[in-house]
């Protein structure tokens, strides 16, 4: 006490040189320099209550704190706890003056320097003033915190520093597990006075509130203070009012990282040598400043805090909960097996669908394959059908003439009788020529529609379209690209026809050879070679099947399919030709066969997108 | 070949003109007498049906089918015989043409030699036809009693032990012979036997 006050006294007289110093320097800077000259230090200000209240209490000690510094000018910024937390981090503030909660926590994320702490008015001048008391009924049986243990308690908040927070800290470091002693607590927010009430009415068995409630309520008149007792009573010789835990400092102020130590050395000194009746400290509700020393203590309870439900092994604070809350655990297992149950259910139920749909794949490629091949046999069907029937009328007639004339050459008439017969046969022939001429035209009168394609993307298609039978028929089918591929301007109907039947060719050659030298080393294959070049694009199909068994197989009607009609090859080479293109066959040693088509091509090359 | 019977017409309907006008051409060479139709009605709207003759029938034809052709001359009990002759012949087809009485049923184009003898058979059976036509016309306009003394006579009884059975007079019998031997067109009684077996409504 004796440093302390030799301390004062030091300050007192720093205080005064100062002021005295200060005094006639300000008066002349106000009088030459407006004080918008003067450069502006934000002081950011926590405002509990409202701007107005704020004012109200900390005006005051910054009009004092620029009446002292006179070089600055100091201006008071309201923020509550989320705009201080920005301004800070922005670096807009100098200082910053907030109760001990946030002080601790804007120390914990930012560099703050603390310079001085509010010390309390009442009872006696003293820097700390915030802790909780555990007020139990003084009827009850209650003696130490033990007996209070999972016992429904009333708080102000969780997060409440003094009303709740100090008093958790207090359990911890007594070595009761928290989380066990605050089963069962009760937030019942603010007014603060609801604790009591709730505690003196037996709805609950204790009460968490901050300190001096108690002795400010019974002061008021509000309850008996002789009704009530406080459990885990502090000795505290300077403080009067009863607490149950270590008393933590009050409001401080800090400087930021943007402010200069010059001008905090400055305020400190103000701070610290105001006088106890000068109005700011009465306006502040507060006995006046002091040193700022242990804020470590307040940072101490936060991590404490923080830190310990997360050390506390949690799965002690699981059968804790699980404990408490039987039912609801049970509700969550059952239903957590539920959800098992259905998942396992749905997996079982998918795994089954897929293989139906593989299945079902499978027999739709079986049935789309029949379609095409039935497709195919009908539109022959009907052209062999209007062939026979439109050429066998005239041919008919033909044979009719001929044996008609045969038999007058037979009676020897006259030649003169046998010319008309002749002619009729000629105009006979010109008829089934007509016909012909017409069913031709009707074929090729498809109308055509050349586009630029690509033709691997077509080739990919293709044999997407024939999968069925190559896999059927063991069919192995391999490609290769030379050159850059491009688009290539073809009529994509037609060139699909052309290739379905050059690869059909292709697989029935394989399966010919196989059924004539069932050799167990064969393995019937198809190359599709696709060649870009500069001038014409070259697609060769190549097979290891029987080869060409007969001269000129492109020819229309030529067949060494039982029931073939012997134009596929004829119509393949027709619309090659309509591509201005080339088609060839060839037989190649051993065994095998090369069907080689050209076709001019545009210079498009594909860039990036294959479907251009 | 030689035509046994060459008064006799044979008809050839078919919708080509070229298919009729070649047959025409070809069968008067085997020295057929031919006449063509474009249609089946208008053969039918031509012809007498009770003459005895031939008939060429197309299957598919605007107005009548041959079928349908084939069918009229059946209700009309037309002694004509029918041959087939169709570009689009299938075996149903045949089988029905077969079954309604049709002596050939060809696929064009024909081999001349093969009709021409189907054309023989078929006027031959048209004769045949007539005949026993005639044959049941006559067995139908007989009266009961002639019936009975017809049916004796076939079993070669004199005409004393008919007149005894029927209980009739020798002289009666004697008149319904005359008139049966007149009404079969028979010269002799072994000739109306002949007639008689050939009779198909007995």
């Amino acid at each position: 006490m004796i440093i302390r006050r030799w301390f004062r006294c030091y300050f007192y007289a720093i205080f005064l040189g100062m002021a005295l110093m200060a005094l006639p320097i300000s008066a002349q800077s106000i009088s030459e320099k407006p004080i918008s000259e003067k450069p502006n230090v934000n002081i950011g200000v926590l405002a509990t209550r409202g701007h107005l209240y704020l004012e109200q209490r900390w005006q005051p000690t910054v009009d004092w704190l620029n009446q002292q510094i006179s070089d600055v000018n100091f201006v008071l910024h309201p923020l509550d706890l989320n705009t201080m937390a920005d301004a800070v981090s922005q670096q807009t503030l100098d200082f910053v003056l907030t109760n001990p909660g946030q002080s601790v926590t804007l120390g914990r994320q930012y560099t703050l320097s603390w310079i001085a702490t509010l010390t309390n008015k009442t009872p006696e001048n003293t820097h700390s003033g915030i802790g909780s008391a555990l007020v139990v009924r003084a009827s009850s049986a209650y003696q130490t915190l033990e007996d209070v243990v999972g016992l429904s308690m009333a708080a102000v908040s969780e997060k409440a520093f003094g009303g709740y927070l100090t008093l958790r800290y207090e359990i911890a470091q007594q070595g009761i597990n928290p989380n066990d002693f605050f089963a069962d607590v009760h937030y019942l927010g603010f007014p603060i006075d609801a604790n009591l009430y709730q505690l003196r009415d037996n709805n609950v068995e204790a009460a968490i509130v901050p300190v001096c409630l108690l002795e400010n309520m019974s002061k008021e008149g509000l309850i008996d203070k002789q009704n009530f007792r406080v459990l885990n009573l502090k000795d505290n010789s300077n403080f009067a009012c009863q607490v149950s835990t270590p008393l933590y400092p009050n409001w401080s102020l800090a400087k930021t990282e943007r402010g200069s130590d010059r001008l905090a050395k400055q305020i400190s000194r103000v701070l610290l040598s105001m006088p106890n009746d000068n109005p700011a400290i009465i306006a502040a509700g507060a006995s006046g400043w002091t040193s700022s020393v242990n804020l470590l203590s307040i940072d101490k309870v936060y991590q404490a805090l923080d830190i310990l439900p997360l050390q506390q092994s949690w799965w002690k604070q699981a059968l804790r909960l699980f404990r408490s809350h039987q039912e609801w655990a049970w509700v969550i297992f059952i239903f957590f097996i539920i959800i098992n149950a259905y998942h396992f259910w749905l997996e079982y139920c998918f795994s089954k669908n897929k293989q139906e749909l593989e299945k079902t794949q499978y027999r739709l490629k079986q049935k789309s394959e029949m379609l095409e091949h039935s497709q195919r046999v009908a539109i022959v069907g009907e052209l062999g059908s209007s062939l026979a029937h439109e050429i066998n009328q005239p041919l008919a007639a033909i044979r009719n003439y001929s044996e008609g004339g045969l038999l007058r050459l037979a009676k020897k008439l006259p030649y003169q009788d046998i010319v008309p017969v002749f002619e009729k046969i000629q105009s006979e022939v010109d008829r089934a020529d007509a016909i012909i001429n017409r069913l031709r035209t009707l074929i090729t009168k498809r109308t055509v529609e050349k586009q630029l394609l690509d033709i691997e993307q077509l080739l990919d298609d293709t044999i997407e379209l024939l999968h069925f039978r190559l896999q059927k028929l063991e069919v192995g089918i391999f490609r290769e690209i030379k050159g850059k591929p491009a688009n290539v301007e073809v009529d994509i109907v037609g060139l699909q026809q052309v290739i379905i039947n050059v690869i059909n060719n292709a697989m029935e050659a394989c399966l010919t050879h196989f059924e004539r030298h069932p050799d167990i080393g064969y393995h019937p294959e198809i190359i599709i070679r696709t060649n870009y070049r500069q001038d014409k694009f070259i697609l060769e199909v190549v097979d290891n099947g029987t080869g060409l068994e007969h001269d000129n197989p492109v020819d229309a009607f030529v067949s060494t399919k039982k029931d073939g009609l012997g134009l596929g090859l004829a119509i393949c080479r027709d619309v090659i030709e309509m591509h201005k293109g080339e088609f060839m066959l060839q037989s190649i040693k051993p065994n095998g066969c090369i069907v080689k088509i050209s076709l001019p091509i545009l210079v498009t090359e594909i860039t990036g997108n294959r479907y251009g | 070949m030689d035509n046994v019977l060459p008064s006799l017409v044979v008809y050839v309907v078919d919708d080509d003109k070229s298919v009729r006008d070649s047959l025409k051409f070809m069968l008067e060479e085997y020295d057929f007498t031919i006449t063509t139709f474009e249609d089946g009605q208008q053969f039918l709207n031509a012809i007498d049906l009770a003459m005895p003759g031939c008939v060429i029938l197309d299957c598919r034809m605007p107005n009548l089918r041959g079928q349908q052709v084939h069918q009229l001359l059946n209700e009309a009990k037309s002694p004509l015989a029918v041959i087939y002759l169709t570009g689009h012949g299938n075996v149903p087809m045949a089988v029905d043409a077969l079954q309604s009485g049709a002596v050939n049923f060809f696929q064009k184009p024909v081999k001349g030699s093969e009709l021409a003898l189907a054309i023989n058979k078929g006027l031959n059976q048209s004769t045949v036809n007539i005949n026993t036509m005639k044959i049941n016309d006559a067995y139908a306009s007989l009266t009961k009693r002639e019936k009975d003394i017809l049916r004796l006579i076939i079993a070669g009884k004199r005409n004393l032990r008919i007149a005894d059975e029927l209980c009739i007079a020798m002289r009666t019998v004697e008149v319904h012979r005359a008139t049966l031997l007149k009404k079969f067109s028979a010269k002799t009684v072994a000739e109306l036997a002949y007639i008689y077996g050939q009779c198909n409504q007995i």
